[in-house]
């Protein structure tokens, strides 16, 4: 500090209002807390939906169908407008359609050792709307075997129901994807078999995937009605609990796993703790500025002569201002780094016990963070800047 | 830097002094850096509100001041700070030191509040020359008057300045402190090659004036 500082600290003196200095630094930093937190956990929970290790777990495809009843059986087609109307609707991100087999198939077992014949039907859907990374995901006509990729439901009722009630051995993805079988296909000119093989499991469709070339190569070969129209769809959204898209499909009669549109009521909560952390933290932030520029209005206040005296003297209005805001700035640069601490502490404390559950966040705070900190800083810098200005000149325009 | 005085009347005063005449209200002057102006006022005639308007505290007035040809009311706060600094140097009659500040405090104040134009040790050897060095460590609220006029003088020596305006800055002194204290702004007044202003009830042998007017 130089000697100017020393003196100008002997003749300011800022020892008025140190409760509200204490009531505007505690509030402070529960606001920029509160404010941090809501940016870290908005920021965790767009990690959580959008990046691609997470995208899994969070239920933002749908496959829709109509609701099928007593005047509809055997007309759940839908329509191209009706196809058109759901691409145009603001909370679909993609349509994809879901092509069912429209031939006669079965799949057998290819070794006699594990025996097992069922009939079976197909679906494919555009690769877009694929949760499964396989390098076998591909056929063409020369293909050694189909690709399939089936629905975690069919193992778990194959493992847990079907195993027991036949005498059979329970079976891990692993061995079911070394299971290479047979697929039976009858068409006009008799029956016509290829290898297959399960590749991978998926939550998001509950149907046999194949690959759209070898469904379409089927449909043309073996099918027998050539124009029949989806029935299903998968959508993408942002989020499945959209009331705008549940009502949509209760309005065109059409339904969809309710499971996924319930567990976006969490994500809404989530949504709701944010907001209210936030607009705590930020109406808290109004009010501790609010105090903080009454403590620097008293503390001037009560210097008032003596900061007349020093602009008599020759004090500078600038160098007034900034010896104040050395005296008032630094408190606020100290709060928000704590707290910026305290939730990079947090922020690691819930990356550990997440990562345990295989959900990853980032172990550090995120940049959008410290972006508002500085963010808040610069306001705060503002406000104390204008309120010095405001209340310095005041006394030298006597 | 010139001191320019253009039809100047206190608009307080407007009535009282239009019945008079004087050397300085209602008249143009001009005061060029070095000279040594005296002001003899008698009380009552405006002579604080004259320094008051050349300092620039109080702007109820008509008629205007310059400084080397720029009105000094349009001036802005920060560029007025900065003649004060480098440019006009004041002692007031009410001396104006803080209080809870020592007579040391208040004179350092003075010098490092711009780049400082003289080192420290110039402060006690002025104390010292003025008889205030046992003070210097004292409050300035606890210091007799003449103490304090002191400070205050050398407090207004310690900085760079063309013209030192000083509004009758010996009331409290004998005649051998105001002796030393008369020949301590002379020599500061000539090192730095700058002129003065001073303001008193009557006429005087401290300086050799350039210039001497009745208020």
């Amino acid at each position: 500090m130089d000697g100017l500082d020393i003196l100008l600290k002997k003749i300011i003196r800022s020892g008025t209002g140190r409760k509200r200095f204490f009531m505007a630094v505690t509030g402070l930093s529960v606001a920029m807390l509160l404010i941090l937190a809501a940016v870290q956990i908005q920021a965790n929970y767009n990690d959580l939906l959008h990046s691609k290790s997470n995208q899994d777990s969070i239920a933002n495809f749908l496959v829709l169908n109509k609701i099928i009843n007593d005047r509809n059986l055997g007309a759940t087609a839908l329509t191209d407008n009706d196809i058109n109307d759901l691409k145009k609707q603001v909370f679909v991100e993609s349509v994809g359609l879901l092509t069912p087999s429209r031939f006669k198939a079965s799949i057998q077992s290819a070794s006699e050792r594990f025996p097992f014949f069922t009939d079976i039907a197909f679906e494919s859907v555009p690769n877009d709307f694929i949760d499964v990374t396989s390098k076998d995901w591909k056929w063409d006509e020369n293909a050694r075997f189909v690709p399939i990729i089936a629905p975690n439901m069919f193992l778990d009722f194959y493992n847990f129901q079907f195993s027991f009630s036949q005498n059979l051995p329970q079976l891990t993805h692993e061995v079911v994807k070394m299971i290479v079988f047979k697929i039976n296909m009858y068409g006009p000119t008799g029956l016509v078999s290829f290898n297959g093989r399960v590749v991978g499991f998926s939550d998001r469709i509950s149907s046999l995937l194949v690959p759209q070339e070898f469904m379409n190569f089927g449909n043309t070969q073996f099918g027998k009605n050539q124009d029949i129209k989806p029935s299903r769809v998968i959508i993408r959204t942002k989020d499945p609990g959209n009331p705008a898209l549940v009502n949509y499909l209760k309005e065109k009669g059409m339904t969809t796993d309710a499971d996924k549109t319930r567990f976006s009521r969490y994500r809404q909560v989530v949504d709701i703790v944010v907001n209210i952390s936030w607009i705590t933290g930020a109406v808290m932030l109004v009010f501790a500025l609010l105090i903080f520029t009454l403590f620097i209005q008293l503390t001037i206040a009560s210097c008032k002569e003596e900061i007349f005296l020093l602009i008599t003297l020759g004090a500078s209005p600038k160098q007034l201002q900034r010896f104040l805001m050395r005296q008032f700035f630094p408190v606020n640069i100290l709060i928000i780094s704590a707290s910026l601490l305290i939730i990079a502490g947090l922020q690691y404390y819930i990356y550990n016990s997440l990562v345990k559950q295989n959900i990853s966040v980032d172990p550090f705070p995120s940049y959008l963070t410290l972006l508002t900190a500085v963010g808040v800083l610069i306001i705060i810098w503002q406000v104390n800047r204008v309120s010095v200005r405001k209340y310095i000149s005041l006394p030298g325009k006597n | 830097m010139t001191i320019e005085l253009n039809q100047l009347m206190p608009i307080p005063l407007k009535d009282r002094l239009q019945q008079r005449s004087s050397d300085v209200w209602n008249t143009s002057l001009v005061f060029h850096q070095g000279e040594f102006i005296k002001i003899k006022a008698p009380s009552g005639t405006g002579k604080t509100t004259l320094v008051h308007i050349i300092y620039k505290l109080r702007h109820d007035y008509d008629g205007r001041v310059l400084f080397d040809n720029i009105v000094t009311a349009g001036l802005q706060e920060n560029a007025l700070a900065e003649i004060r600094q480098q440019k006009i140097s004041i002692v007031f009659q009410d001396l104006r030191l803080f209080s809870n500040l020592t007579g040391w405090e208040n004179i350092e104040l003075k010098r490092v509040l711009q780049t400082p134009f003289y080192t420290t040790d110039i402060i006690d050897d002025m104390a010292n020359t003025l008889g205030v060095s046992h003070i210097l460590q004292q409050k300035a609220g606890l210091c007799s008057y003449g103490e304090q006029q002191r400070i205050a003088i050398i407090r207004a020596l310690i900085q760079p300045f063309s013209w030192l305006i000083m509004d009758e800055p010996f009331s409290h002194l004998d005649k051998a402190n105001t002796k030393k204290a008369a020949a301590l702004i002379e020599t500061e007044c000539r090192k730095r090659n700058a002129g003065f202003i001073i303001t008193d009830l009557d006429d005087d042998v401290n300086f050799i004036y350039t210039k001497e007017y009745i208020l």
